[in-house]
């Protein structure tokens, strides 16, 4: 369903690219971990997948289509529907309750989140185990609960992929496994996931292991 | 919810930031009002004060005159022929051209020179109500006159004749009493006495006849010029004339008074307009991430611009609100400090209020636009990995 083809990176002001020649391909339902040494080009590589950043040469492809050819509106479109983000932080607005924070995308406009969506936004946050914080602010919930927020609000636009950036990377080693339960528990309910992480053992887990170094894959 | 409660809850959450801002906004828009209501009914009351400061068009019958003068001597006008005005018809006349509601007065004068007690002494017929509403500034002994069988005099008219208040006089075989007596104004009306037009027309065989008419228009900017034309086209063969310095100050005045107030209400929104720019500028700064993690679930660069540029509209907007009720009530009470609210009256206009509205929204909005165009551009990928 995604596909990358000769992917090259170099930030402005870089010597050394982070990413060369990166080719790769995810099939529909694929858990697939990337893990490689700080700087190898991890991020990079799931921020051009995700659509966040856009490559120097080379294409991605998702479901045949080109992205670099997609209007900048369309890439919106797909990051609020078929594809989601987690990150190493939350990146949750303290200002709003965990239902508002998951209820995020759907305040684009000026139409009002109905409560058909703050029902979905309540079944996702049960879903990730957090029912009864609903109306919690970020600061009141521990470091876990505001990962599962996280999720919940990546899944209320129910996804086809969830692309993770270490998202167990600020978490201690038990409450990382809660989080990577729930991973684990999606991607068997369908949804593909993209995963970067520090983790050896997750990685054992996962269906697919890619490494990197120096802005390549080495293997995977 | 919807996207106005990122907004409105980030302006609940700095509330002291969002007051000052938004108090400062509305100083601001108050004294704009404040400024343009007093401009406008002290322009109006100026107007009034100046109007009775006198007529400003002159309407003369056509005649061939020489001025006579020798060796620095005036030995005054010769006029051959002596023509008249057909009072009634010149007066519908004027009181018919497009622009008669600027017209405040039309006075009409039969002049002539008679002997009172055997003293040579100049008496002019005028229209009691007409007269008296371009020559506000007498002050009289005595009442105003309003009956035909009254006269006011001047006040060196009165002390040659030796005239007081309610004392008959005789003129071309008519009596007349004495009504008041016009305290010293410095200008010709001390030397003559004042008598109804109609019945100096009458005891002298001219009914229907007047020298000249002397007509007030009210000009708050308005065309003087287009009026004086309009009696022009009205009255072809009379000499219609503007009295140019009378009205050019008076425009002067009346137009000073609007640029500084235009000048200072400038100064004070751009002032605010700054402030409300720099405040989005650092809230984007403060916000990088957050606008990274909007970006990464979907809001579109408008989306995000309208996030920031909506805070600066609802301070905007509310500040609208507050500015426009302090500024109608501040002026309520500078106009009773100053006494400057004699004859005008000051009016809640919902037409202006909507359009102060409107006009704070995209001044907000301009003042915005460039810090929101700023988050706009905030490349996501880098934000979110910001510490
Ligand atoms: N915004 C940026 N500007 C310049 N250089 C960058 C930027 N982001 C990353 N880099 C550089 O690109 C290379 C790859 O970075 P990347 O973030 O992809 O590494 P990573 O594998 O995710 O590392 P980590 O495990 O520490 O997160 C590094 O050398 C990094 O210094
Ligand atoms: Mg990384």
């Amino acid at each position: 369903m995604l596909e990358a083809r000769n992917l090259t990176k170099t930030y402005a002001g870089e010597g050394s690219p982070a990413l060369d020649s990166v080719s790769m391909t995810v099939q529909p339902g694929d858990f697939v971990c990337i893990t490689g040494r700080s700087g190898s080009g991890k991020s990079t590589l799931l921020n051009v997948l995700s659509t966040l950043l856009t490559p120097d040469t080379g294409e991605v492809l998702y479901e045949d289509m080109n992205l670099a050819l997609l209007p900048s509106r369309k890439l919106d479109r797909l990051r609020g529907t078929e594809f989601s983000m987690v990150f190493q932080m939350h990146h949750l607005l303290p200002y709003m309750t965990a239902v508002e924070n998951v209820c995020l995308t759907f305040m684009k406009g000026l139409g009002s989140v109905g409560t058909q969506r703050r029902n979905l936004a309540m079944e996702c946050l049960e879903r990730v185990g957090l029912s009864g914080k609903e109306h919690k602010l970020p600061g009141e919930l521990s470091g876990g609960e505001q990962q599962r927020v996280a999720i919940a609000r990546a899944l209320v636009s129910e996804p086809r992929v969830i692309f993770a950036d270490e998202p167990t990377g600020s978490l201690d080693k038990a409450t990382g496994q809660e989080v990577m339960d729930i991973l684990f528990g999606l991607n068997r309910d369908g949804i593909t996931v993209v995963m970067v992480t520090h983790e050896p053992e997750y990685a054992r887990l996962a269906g697919r292991h890619v490494q990197m170094e120096d802005g390549r894959i080495i293997s995977g | 919810m919807n996207i106005l409660t990122i907004p409105f809850r980030n302006l609940r959450r700095k509330l002291p930031r969002t007051l000052l801002l938004g108090l400062v906004f509305a100083v601001g828009i108050s004294s704009v009002v404040t400024l343009n209501y007093l401009s406008s009914v002290v322009g109006e009351s100026l107007e009034k004060k100046l109007t009775a400061y006198g007529a400003n068009i002159l309407v003369t019958p056509k005649t061939e005159t020489l001025s006579v003068g020798y060796g620095g001597m005036q030995l005054g006008d010769v006029s051959f022929d002596i023509k008249y005005l057909d009072q009634t018809a010149a007066e519908a006349a004027i009181r018919s051209i497009d622009l008669d509601e600027r017209i405040s007065a039309v006075a009409p004068k039969f002049a002539i020179l008679t002997r009172i007690n055997d003293i040579p002494v100049g008496v002019i017929g005028v229209n009691w109500e007409q007269e008296i509403s371009i020559k506000s500034y007498w002050a009289v002994d005595g009442t105003l006159p309003d009956r035909e069988d009254q006269v006011l005099a001047g006040s060196a008219a009165a002390t040659v004749l030796g005239l007081k208040v309610g004392d008959p006089v005789q003129v071309e075989g008519a009596t007349f009493s004495v009504a008041g007596i016009i305290k010293p104004t410095g200008s010709e009306d001390d030397q003559v006495i004042f008598a109804p037009i109609t019945a100096l027309q009458q005891a002298t065989g001219n009914p229907g006849r007047a020298h000249f008419i002397e007509v007030a228009a009210l000009c708050a900017g308005c065309p003087i010029e287009d009026i004086v034309a309009q009696i022009r086209e009205k009255l072809p063969d009379v000499e219609v004339t503007a009295m140019q310095q009378v009205v050019q100050q008076r425009m002067a005045t009346i137009g000073f008074v609007k640029h500084l107030a235009l000048i200072v209400s400038l100064i004070i929104l751009v002032t605010a307009c700054f402030m409300i720019g720099l405040s989005i500028f650092s809230a984007v700064n403060e916000r990088k991430k957050e606008i990274g993690l909007m970006r990464a679930i979907g809001f579109s660069r408008v989306s995000v611009f309208a996030v920031f540029c909506l805070e600066a509209v609802i301070v905007g907007v509310l500040a609208a609100i507050v500015g426009y009720a302090g500024g109608f009530v501040a002026s309520l009470e500078l106009l009773k400090v100053l006494e400057l609210a004699e004859g005008a009256t000051l009016t809640f206009a919902p037409g202006h209020f909507v359009a102060t509205l409107g006009a704070v929204s995209l001044l907000s909005l301009a003042a915005s636009a460039y810090p929101a165009y700023r988050a706009s551009c905030v490349e996501p990928s880098q934000a979110l990995v910001m510490l």
